[in-house]
C-alpha cells in the first residue's frame, strides 16, 4: 500500500510542472500560435521564483517574480512573434535559448555560484492538507497533503477548460486559431486575443517554474527545467489542445517521471531510467500518429 | 542579398548596443569589456586559432540546420546527433588500430554513420508512422544524451579518471595542429564548401530547397519528396554527427561528460540568424565562435560573467531577424510608392 501512496504522489508532483506548462500551450494553440517557448518561461519562472524568496523571505512573493518572470518572457514573444512579424518558431527557439543564457548569467552575476544555487533563506511554498478530506482515511493521504501549486494546477486545470469553451473570450480565442480573418472582420482584433493568450501562457508558465524551484526542492539550478516544455509541447499536440486530455496525458508523463525517481535505487543504471520521459513521449506520439493515419 | 547583409550588420550592431546597455546596467564598463572580447579571439595567435577551432562545431551543426530547415525537415536533434557521431568516432578510435591517415578517414566515416544514424531514425519514424520529426528529434537528443553518459560512466569508463569519461583514443586517430591551427579546421572547411556546392549548383540541391518552400509544388515538379526527406534527414544528421566526431578527435581525444555542451544549440540558433544560407551560416558562425572564444578572455580581464555572452547570442538572433523582417516591410512599401508612382505618371 505504501508503494501506491509513493507513486500515486511523484506521479502528482511529476505531472504538475508538465500540466501548467502544457495548459499554458494550451491558450496559445488555441489561438493558433506555434509557441514553443513554454521551456524559456518556465526556466526563467524558476530562476525568478528563486530570486523573489531569497531576497524578500516570502514564497508568495517569489510566486509573484516567477510570473513576473514569465511575463517579461512573454512580453518579448509579443514584441517580436506579434509586433515585428518574426517567426513564432524562431522567436521561440531563441528565448528558449535566451532563457539558458541570462538564468546562467545572472545566477553568477547576483548570487555568485556556477551550476546550483541553494540557501537556506529560500522560502518553500507549503504543503496544504484539505480540510475534510484530510481526516478521511485512504482517500485523505492519497489527496490530502501536496504542495499548494498542485491544487492550483487542478483548479488551473478547470479554468482552463471554463475559460477557452464556456465564455466569451474563450470563442474569440478559438476563433483566433481557426480564422484570423472571418474574427478580425467581426470586429475583433485577433492580435489583441492572441497577445493575451501569451499573457495567460506566461502566468501559468511562471507558477510551473516556481513550482519546479520552491515546491519540492529549493534551489535553483542551471537549465532546470529540464525539457519538459519541450514534453508539455508535445503534451498539447498529442491531445489538440483539449484541457481534460491534458490533464489526463500530464498525468501519464507525471507517471513515468515519477517511476524514473522509484527506480533509482534499483539495478537499472539511473541514466536508463532518466530517458524514460523522453521514450513515453516518443511511444505517446507513436500511438496519437497511428489512430490519427487511420482516422483520415 | 545585400539586403541581408544590410539587416544583418544593423542587427548586430543594434544587439551590440542592447548589450551595452545590459552591461551599463549592471555596472560594468561596456567598452572594456568588448574591447577585451576582441583581444582575446581575433588579436591574439593563441586566442584566433582557438576561434577558429571553436568554429568546428558551430559551423557544422550550423550548416545541418540550416539545410534542414531550407528543405523542409525540421531536424532539431543536431545536439544528439552530435553526441551520437562523436560516440562512433570515439568507439573506432579506442579499439581500430591502423596506420594514421586510414584511422582518421575511418573514425571520421564513423562518426558521419553515427550521426546519420540517429536522424535516419527520426527519418524512418516518420515515413513509417508519420511522426513528426520536430518532435521524435528533440526527444531523441535526450535519449542520446543519457546513453551517452551510461557508456561513459560503465562501459567505456575510464577507471583512472574522478568524472565519466573515456580512454584516450589511439594517438593515431589524433588531428594535429597544422601552423597553431587543428586540423579539423580543414575538414570543417571542406564539408561547408561540399554543402555549399550541393545546394547551389547540384540539382539535388534545387530539389530539397523547391521542396522546402513548397512541397506540392515540387512533388508535381517530379521530385521525389519522400526519398529527398529521407535523403535530407542523413545528410543532415552526418554533418552534425561530423561535428562530434571532429570536436573528439581534434579537442580532449575522449569522450567526456559534457562534451557537446550547447554548441548544437547555438548551431541552430546560427541557421536560424542566417536564414538558413551557407555562406551567411559560416559567417555567423565564426561570429558566434569569436564571441564565445573572447568570452574567456573578458571574463579575465573585466569580471563580467563569460555567460554573458550566451545572452548576447540570443539577442543577436532575435534582434538580427527581427531586423530582416521589418527592413523587408519597409522595402516592400518603397516598392509599392515607386510603381505607384510609375503608373501615375
Amino acid at each position: 500500500m505504501n508503494l501506491v501512496y509513493g507513486l500515486v504522489s511523484a506521479m502528482l508532483v511529476g505531472a504538475t510542472p508538465i500540466l501548467l506548462a502544457a495548459l499554458g500551450g494550451t491558450f496559445t494553440f488555441y489561438a493558433g500560435m506555434f509557441n514553443i517557448a513554454m521551456e524559456g518561461m518556465m526556466l526563467v519562472g524558476a530562476f525568478c521564483a528563486v530570486l523573489g524568496s531569497f531576497f524578500l523571505h516570502s514564497w508568495v512573493l517569489g510566486i509573484l517574480c516567477a510570473i513576473g518572470g514569465a511575463l517579461v518572457m512573454a512580453g518579448i514573444f509579443v514584441l517580436f512573434a506579434v509586433f515585428l512579424h518574426t517567426d513564432e518558431f524562431l522567436t521561440g527557439i531563441a528565448l528558449n535559448l535566451f532563457a539558458v543564457g541570462l538564468t546562467t548569467f545572472l545566477l553568477r552575476d547576483i548570487f555568485h555560484v556556477k551550476g546550483a544555487f541553494t540557501d537556506a533563506g529560500i522560502r518553500a511554498i507549503p504543503a496544504l492538507k484539505l480540510p475534510l478530506i484530510d481526516s478521511i482515511p485512504v482517500l485523505g493521504r492519497l489527496l490530502s497533503g501536496y504542495n499548494l501549486v498542485v491544487y492550483v494546477a487542478v483548479a488551473g486545470t478547470l479554468v482552463a477548460a471554463f475559460v477557452i469553451f464556456r465564455t466569451r473570450f474563450g470563442l474569440r480565442l478559438r476563433g483566433a486559431g481557426y480564422n484570423a480573418a472571418c474574427l478580425n472582420s467581426s470586429g475583433v482584433q485577433s492580435s489583441a486575443v492572441r497577445i493575451w493568450s501569451l499573457v495567460i501562457c506566461g502566468v501559468y508558465c511562471g507558477l510551473a517554474g516556481a513550482y519546479l524551484s520552491l515546491g519540492s526542492v529549493r534551489l535553483f539550478a542551471e537549465n532546470m527545467s529540464a525539457g519538459r516544455g519541450w514534453i508539455s509541447l508535445a503534451a498539447v499536440i498529442l491531445v489538440s489542445g483539449n484541457p481534460w486530455g491534458i490533464g489526463v496525458i500530464s498525468l501519464l508523463f507525471g507517471f513515468f517521471d515519477g517511476l524514473t525517481v522509484f527506480l533509482q535505487g534499483s539495478r537499472i543504471p539511473t541514466q536508463f531510467t532518466a530517458m524514460i520521459p523522453y521514450v513515453a513521449t516518443l511511444v505517446s506520439l507513436y500511438f496519437y500518429s497511428i489512430r490519427k493515419g487511420k482516422r483520415t | 542579398m545585400r539586403k541581408q547583409l544590410l539587416s544583418g550588420v544593423f542587427g548586430v550592431l543594434a544587439a551590440l548596443t542592447i548589450g551595452a546597455l545590459v552591461l551599463l546596467f549592471q555596472g560594468f564598463n561596456p567598452m572594456a569589456t568588448y574591447a577585451a572580447l576582441l583581444q582575446y579571439s581575433l588579436f591574439t595567435t593563441s586566442g584566433f586559432t582557438a576561434t577558429l577551432t571553436r568554429a568546428v562545431p558551430l559551423i557544422l551543426t550550423g550548416l545541418s540546420a540550416s539545410i534542414a530547415f531550407a528543405s523542409g525537415p525540421v531536424n532539431l536533434g543536431q545536439p544528439g546527433q552530435l553526441i551520437m557521431g562523436a560516440l562512433a568516432a570515439t568507439l573506432v578510435g579506442l579499439f581500430v588500430h591502423l596506420p594514421s591517415a586510414l584511422l582518421v578517414l575511418l573514425c571520421i566515416i564513423a562518426s558521419l554513420a553515427g550521426g546519420a544514424l540517429w536522424s535516419g531514425l527520426a527519418a524512418l519514424l516518420k515515413r513509417l508512422f508519420a511522426m513528426d520529426e520536430f518532435i521524435v528529434t528533440l526527444m531523441l537528443n535526450f535519449v542520446a544524451d543519457y546513453f551517452s553518459l551510461w557508456v561513459i560512466t560503465y562501459p567505456l569508463f575510464d577507471t583512472s579518471a574522478s568524472s565519466p569519461m573515456t580512454r584516450p583514443i589511439n594517438m593515431a586517430a589524433w588531428l594535429p595542429d597544422a601552423a597553431g591551427v587543428n586540423e579539423s579546421v580543414l575538414f570543417m572547411v571542406l564539408a561547408a564548401a561540399i554543402c555549399w556546392l550541393i545546394m547551389t549548383k547540384a540539382r539535388s540541391g534545387y530539389e530539397w530547397r523547391m521542396t522546402g518552400q513548397n512541397s506540392l509544388f515540387a512533388r508535381i515538379g517530379g521530385c521525389k519528396v519522400d526519398a529527398n526527406y529521407v535523403r535530407v534527414m542523413l545528410v543532415t544528421g552526418a554533418l552534425a554527427g561530423l561535428a562530434g566526431g571532429l570536436m573528439v578527435m581534434g579537442g580532449p581525444h575522449r569522450f567526456v561528460k559534457g562534451l557537446g555542451a550547447n554548441y548544437a544549440w547555438d548551431g541552430i540558433m546560427i541557421a536560424v540568424v542566417a536564414n538558413n544560407g551557407i555562406s551567411g551560416t559560416f559567417l555567423y558562425g565564426l561570429l558566434f565562435s569569436m564571441l564565445q572564444q573572447g568570452a574567456i578572455g573578458m571574463e579575465l580581464v573585466t569580471a563580467v560573467p563569460s555567460e554573458f555572452i550566451d545572452v548576447l547570442q540570443a539577442i543577436i538572433v532575435l534582434v538580427v531577424v527581427a531586423a530582416r523582417v521589418s527592413l523587408n516591410v519597409v522595402f516592400g512599401r518603397l516598392a509599392t510608392r515607386r510603381k505607384l508612382r510609375e503608373t501615375a505618371e
